[in-house]
């Protein structure tokens, strides 16, 4: 434009020139001006006149360039303007994020998409090389710039690269970088323009699915793939096995792949099942079942092979996943403790007839003896020593057929794991107790505290619970304390599913904490009482433990002794 | 009162108990004895053999039976005399069991003998004979 201006004004200066020229030349030749002053008022009058018509042939021709000009300009306006909308929705379409740089002013400009896909505000965003690279992950920016400089240098018009870029939040996002170098006519490299490509989805997803192929490649249970026959004739065929197949079959996957899959089932012992099984993969559902299996080898493992049928995105079946285990080892395992189980049943057996037996002559003389001293009980005896070693004699027989009996009792208790149970009121048990104790507790004069439900039935062996009863009580009675008067409470509740029968005593106690593993043992005496036999507490737990329920003690030396029995309600347990 | 029974028992000493008691008790007039099952057979065959001669002679109406015995016990002793009708020529013989064991499954076991009338534990005692005596009678 300015030149033009110039341009304008030389011609303006040209034409009055020439005009000056001219009109001098006119006067001086055709009209004799000899008056000076009149010549000079011909020269301004013709200038005066001449001048607007060649400004206004001037100003004409400018305003003809100008309106030009100005279509031109508002025509390439709009173009300019049309491809740059076309530009920002094909960047919005490609959800690209486009940067322009000048590589000699080091100058950067970025699209919308730094604010739309990475979150910056259009005020944070730098417009220099430098933040470009502040935002590249550490790890990344090195082997990024090394590969872009060589690049620019070698001028090669494609630039691509991965790195990660950092978001506003300060999270990174994985990105595919595309570049492209502007030369000047000269091949210098004057500004290079990129499209940054949001790829984190992608990356996540391939990383996924690396770690989700791992666990196939690297579990140790076979997987094998097949596909589904499209036709009832066509067997499936193998796609896919994974290392741990080869290790476990000693077939490598070339060998296999493509195959029938059959081939593998044949292997199989699976008799029983086989025709369960080809019905289930004819309904295509999901099966498991362990089978004897043989390696190429032809050693035999056990397997436990699980088939699960795959659909497709229609929902059609596609193909077949199966998955086998090597269960040899725990098959090994289940034999040996079967093998155990059966030993030790037998063992028991033995150790039960043995105790049968054993009792049963250890009782045979035994009743000799206690009959024949009935016998003597008879006959008068004069001789004061006789008759003092016949009583000893008897004492000590009747406490051995005593001992006899308690561990035949035992022995029937652990035999007999399911015992007859009926519905019992505690109540109507322990009036028994007390006439079965009724001479201890006259002599002893216990305050006895009853807090007994009469309508609550218990389901328990009659005898057991009787016994077990008169066992605690009797304890109570025998290890009283001698000075202060005993008491005891007897309680029991309904807790849940429970009964809990609580008997609790202010007797000499037991020291548990010397005891503690002792209390319930066979034979453990902890008071030197003659005629403890250490027997009753573990007949009482057995009795308890036999019908299903459990027996605990606190007690405290000079304090008194609490048991706490808890059976279950349950009629059939 | 019996006029006779049998005590069959290995022991010589349950034996001899049995007959002091039962002789203290006055529970029989007779005893007789045998030390396993083979010989209380052999005692029945001879009491057959008798029995052809002689109508008239006493029979053993009930018998103390030991379980646990040598040579034959007192099980197959029931079973050969129950399966070979050694029950015809004795049909008032009754049986009681009289033993040390206290395996409980002897004690159902002696149920399924029609001849079996009681189960005992050893040792027999007087108050033992009293007490049956008054039940049957």
């Amino acid at each position: 434009m300015k030149s033009f201006f110039y341009k304008s004004i030389v011609i303006y200066f040209l034409t009055i020139l020439i005009l000056a020229l001219i009109s001098h030349y006119y006067i001086v030749n055709f009209i004799s001006v000899n008056d000076q002053l009149f010549y000079s008022l011909y020269i301004f009058i013709f200038l005066i006149i001449c001048s607007p018509i060649a400004l206004i042939i001037i100003f004409k021709t400018i305003d003809k360039k100008n309106n030009d000009s100005i279509t031109n300009l508002k025509r390439i306006n709009k173009d300019l303007y049309e491809s740059n909308e076309r530009y920002d929705i094909v960047a919005k379409a490609t959800s690209d994020t486009i940067w322009d740089w000048d590589i000699k002013t080091g100058g950067f400009i970025w699209n919308k998409g730094i604010q739309g896909v990475f979150g910056y505000k259009k005020e944070d965003v730098g417009d220099n090389l430098q933040w470009w690279f502040e935002k590249i992950h550490p790890e990344d920016s090195l082997k990024m710039s090394v590969k872009l400089y060589s690049f620019i240098e070698q001028k090669t018009e494609k630039w691509q690269d991965y790195y990660r870029f950092m978001c506003a939040d300060g999270t990174y996002k994985y990105v595919f970088d595309r570049g492209f170098l502007v030369m000047d006519d000269d091949r210098n490299v004057i500004r290079m323009i990129g499209a940054i490509q949001d790829i984190t989805k992608q990356k996540e997803e391939e990383q996924r699915l690396k770690l989700l192929e791992t666990v196939i490649t690297q579990t140790k249970d076979t997987v094998i793939i097949t596909e589904t026959s499209n036709t009832e004739k066509e067997q499936p065929k193998i796609v896919f096995v994974n290392p741990a197949f080869s290790k476990m079959t000693g077939y490598k996957s070339k060998e296999v792949i493509g195959k029938n899959a059959t081939i593998l089932m044949n292997k199989f012992s699976v008799r029983n099942d086989i025709k369960k099984l080809a019905e289930v993969i004819k309904k295509k559902e999901e099966f498991t079942f362990e089978a004897l299996n043989k390696r190429k080898n032809g050693e035999q493992y056990w397997v436990n092979l699980t088939m699960i049928p795959i659909t497709n995105k229609d929902n059609q079946h596609s193909h077949w996943i199966s998955i086998q285990r090597d269960i040899s080892v725990e098959k090994e395992r289940e034999k040996e403790r079967e093998h155990l189980i059966s030993e030790l049943t037998q063992n028991n057996k033995d150790l039960k007839q043995f105790s049968y037996i054993t009792s049963h002559n250890l009782r045979a003389p035994l009743s000799n003896l206690t009959g024949l001293l009935n016998l003597v009980e008879d006959i008068p005896i004069e001789n004061q020593e006789l008759k003092e070693i016949i009583s000893g004699f008897s004492k000590s027989t009747h406490q051995l057929n005593e001992t006899i009996n308690d561990l035949v009792n035992v022995i029937i208790i652990k035999d007999s794991p399911s015992i007859q149970k009926e519905g019992i009121v505690i109540k109507d048990v322990f009036e028994n107790v007390f006439n079965q104790l009724s001479f201890l507790i006259g002599v002893k004069k216990p305050i006895i505290k009853m807090d007994l439900n009469k309508d609550q039935i218990v389901y328990l062996n009659k005898s057991y619970i009787e016994s077990i009863l008169l066992n605690l009580m009797s304890n109570s009675l025998r290890y009283c304390d001698p000075v202060r008067q005993l008491k005891i409470s007897i309680a029991s509740k309904k807790v849940g599913n429970e009964t809990i029968i609580t008997f609790k005593d202010n007797g000499i106690g037991i020291d548990l904490e010397r005891n503690k593993d002792k209390v319930f043992g066979l034979y453990q005496r902890f008071h030197d009482y003659p005629d403890s036999k250490g027997l009753g507490l573990y007949l009482v737990k057995s009795q308890v433990e036999s019908m299903g329920g459990t027996i605990s003690i606190d007690s405290t030396v000079g304090v008194g002794t609490t048991f706490t029995i808890i059976f279950k309600n349950n009629k059939d347990v | 009162m019996y006029n006779k029974i049998l005590c069959v028992d290995d022991d010589p000493i349950t034996l001899m108990l049995c007959k002091k008691v039962i002789e203290k008790s006055d529970f029989s007039k007779q005893i007789d004895t045998a030390h396993n099952g083979e010989d209380a057979l052999k005692y029945f065959d001879n009491l057959k053999n008798s029995l052809e001669e002689d109508n008239n002679i006493i029979l053993p109406q009930l018998m103390f039976l030991d379980l646990n015995m040598p040579v034959m016990g007192g099980w197959e002793f029931l079973d050969i005399f129950s399966e070979n009708k050694y029950h015809d020529f004795f049909p008032e013989l009754k049986v009681i069991v009289l033993s040390s064991t206290i395996d409980p499954r002897d004690i159902e076991k002696s149920k399924s003998y029609s001849m079996v009338i009681d189960f005992l534990s050893k040792p027999i005692t007087k108050e033992m004979l009293y007490s049956f005596s008054n039940n049957t009678q």
